[in-house]
């Protein structure tokens, strides 16, 4: 198994369009992916699942544990992490 | 003769046309009816994917129209349409026993409580998104995904979601009869766009038109007839005759000063959201701007905006009204309920009664209003005018006293620059909060004028959420509860001699304008519309029969009542005056 925990720093948060982008990168590998609410102190959640991802509540300045378990856990930690460095595409607020 | 069911006013207008239902639940013999057709989980899988395809193509559409907040809505849906969780719950509970339909609808109904308990209300408001999405899924399971209106019809439905409002094609939507929503329902601000009837809150209708084939709408009067007969149909054809012929002799009125028959003035203004809406204010023939409101500067940034960039937009203002219309710039009413990243607003549990508005001054924000107060001193130097400014959410008089230290020591900064400044600045306050209403004679006395906000002066004092299609006969402003605060403010006003305006949605009826120019309110502010119908309605009347129909309002015993009344004395006049 594969973890990493990530500091969320764009302004939304993982709502909307951040969220998604997180979900579909997540589902492009075979890995079972999940995402904690270290901040909130959520329930792991299914990172490949949209509702499981907007449920754990995570905006601006949350840290977020992602693990993956499977054939490709390496690749999809790095893809993850990849898209929290760029701050899924929105940019962030100094 | 047809039924009739009467529901509350929505958006003015008549139509007459086939029924279009729209049933979210779908009924329970449908229900068993496709329990028994092939694999359950198949089916529901099947139905899933026809879903998310239905909401991306939906996604394109409303794309492809310039509408990209919309299409992020439906994409996100499209997503939860097929989402794991969503589809395992629906499942399992098929795998327990239950029936498709119903398993999709509880499982989407628990992944929306879920939602809906965050704080953040953004992502509360998707509770509602995903219950659309079960119910979209169920539809499919029952066969029902095309029942789109295939001729212009009236839309019959308990309440309209978006995602549906959304796919009836333009000009297929005559009118929108709710038995549920309330009058800030998304399809009632459709309509008042689309420029069509809607009725909200009519007890008793989806039941009752289940076989109708036609409807006739009176959105004015919040009369839905179902199956109307030949003198239904004779009447509600007299009635949108009359009402065309009204709106276009109201038209005529237009470039006239607001007055009363026999020549009492009352200032009709528009509420403005941008400069830009400043052209269509000023052909409706608005004498100024009662409320310019400035979130749009504030809201969808990263960072606060700048000095220079506000006055550009304030000055942009003053430049369309120039010095004899004046235009009433809002202090940012912003707060908890909308997510703005560079105030770090914590989340609150009620953010309408939280740090907003004025509010944020003491909370670490002062720097955001002196930053706008700046930028109105700066651009009304520019523009030549005497710059008009009110603070929302007022509630003691130290805010009061704040306000006018905040100006002032904008002012100052300005002057330190050598920027040109005008000699003054007309400071009101907002009257919205009932504590401000109760010590409006000891608030006269700081400041200029006041506004009274009348849809949130009503949230406040009938404790009941606007947005909440429950309480709807806790939100007409016209309750006596709220009118006898409005009556206070104007008492406290006429004893320091300031003006008192109204920029709530009640200036903007017709009824609701009467009541208030009788209440002796000086000032109507409304979109630009509505300016129309105030002025010829005020034309009508004289000022004896405002003061007898205010009395007996004060006097009535509920919000109807005074609303029957007002409807009285605006039918005498029904059959427009010759301009």
């Amino acid at each position: 198994m594969q973890v990493a925990e990530l500091d969320i720093r764009n302004p939304s948060g993982l709502h909307a369009r951040p969220a998604a982008t997180f979900v579909k990168t997540a589902a492009a590998f075979r890995s079972k992916v999940s995402i904690e609410n270290l901040t909130r102190g959520s329930k792991p959640a299914n990172a490949k699942s949209l509702l499981g991802v907007l449920a754990c509540g995570v905006e601006k300045g949350h840290r977020i544990l992602v693990s993956a378990e499977g054939e490709d856990e390496v690749a999809a930690i790095e893809a993850v992490r990849k898209l929290a460095d760029g701050d899924f595409g929105e940019a962030a607020k100094g | 003769m047809g039924t009739r069911i009467a529901g509350r006013p929505g958006a003015a207008g008549v139509a007459v046309g086939p029924v279009w239902r729209y049933n979210a639940g779908g009924t329970a013999e449908a229900q068993r009816k496709t329990a028994a057709v092939g694999d359950p989980g198949e089916a529901l899988h099947a139905a899933a994917v026809e879903a998310a395809s239905q909401l991306e193509a939906l996604a394109g559409r409303v794309r492809d129209l310039g509408r990209p907040d919309e299409a992020g809505i439906f994409e996100a849906q499209a997503m939860m349409a097929t989402d794991p969780e969503l589809l395992d719950e629906a499942v399992a509970r098929v795998q327990a026993g239950e029936e498709p339909v119903s398993a999709v609808r509880a499982a989407a109904d628990a992944a929306g409580a879920i939602l809906a308990a965050l704080p953040d209300e953004l992502l509360a408001a998707r509770a509602a998104d995903v219950r659309d999405v079960g119910a979209r899924i169920a539809r499919i399971l029952l066969g029902e995904e095309m029942d789109l209106p295939g001729v212009p019809s009236v839309a019959v439905a308990d309440d309209l979601p978006p995602s549906v409002a959304a796919e009836i094609p333009p000009g297929f939507l005559l009118g929108v009869a709710l038995e549920g929503g309330s009058i800030t329902a998304h399809a009632v601000i459709l309509a008042r766009g689309l420029g069509i009837p809607a009725i909200v809150g009519a007890k008793g209708l989806t039941r009752a038109a289940a076989s109708a084939t036609s409807v006739a709408v009176d959105g004015g009067s919040g009369e839905i007839v179902l199956d109307p007969g030949p003198d239904d149909l004779a009447e509600f054809s007299a009635r949108a005759a009359a009402l065309g012929e009204s709106r276009r002799a109201a038209a005529a009125l237009r470039g006239r000063p607001g007055a009363t028959a026999d020549g009492e003035r009352v200032a009709l203004l528009a509420n403005i959201g941008s400069p830009e809406d400043a052209p269509r204010a000023l052909d409706a023939g608005a004498e100024g701007v009662g409320l310019f409101r400035t979130e749009f500067l504030f809201m969808k940034r990263q960072t606060a905006p700048a000095e220079a960039e506000q006055a550009a937009a304030y000055s942009a203002a003053f430049s369309a009204f120039g010095p004899d219309r004046p235009v009433v710039v809002r202090l940012a009413d912003i707060g908890g309920d909308k997510a703005i990243p560079y105030l770090d607003l914590p989340a609150e549990a009620n953010p309408f009664l939280g740090v907003r508005a004025i509010r944020l001054a003491a909370h670490g924000s002062r720097e955001l209003l002196l930053t706008q107060l700046r930028a109105i001193w700066r651009a009304a130097g520019r523009a030549g005018v005497t710059p008009h400014v009110m603070a929302p959410m007022v509630t003691t008089l130290d805010d009061a006293r704040l306000l006018l230290e905040l100006r002032d020591e904008a002012r100052a900064d300005v002057a330190a620059t050598g920027n040109p400044l005008p000699e003054r600045m007309v400071t009101g306050v907002m009257v919205e909060v009932p504590a401000a209403a109760i010590l409006a004679p000891e608030l006269a006395r700081l400041v200029d004028f006041f506004s009274i906000g009348t849809n949130d002066l009503t949230q406040y004092t009938m404790a009941a959420d606007r947005g909440n299609p429950a309480l709807g006969h806790l939100q007409d402003a016209l309750h006596p509860a709220v009118l006898r605060l409005i009556r206070d403010v104007v008492t406290g006003a006429d004893e320091s001699h300031i003006p008192v305006a109204v920029c709530g949605e009640l200036a903007g009826d017709p009824a609701g304008a009467l009541v208030l120019v009788g209440l002796g309110v000086d000032e109507l502010s409304a979109d630009a519309g509505s300016l129309d119908g105030i002025r010829a309605a005020l034309a009508g009347v004289t000022r004896a029969e405002l003061d007898d129909l205010a009395g007996r309002a004060l006097a009535a015993g509920d919000a109807e009542t005074v609303r029957a009344m007002a409807g009285a004395l605006l039918g005498r006049h029904d059959r427009p005056a010759a301009p």
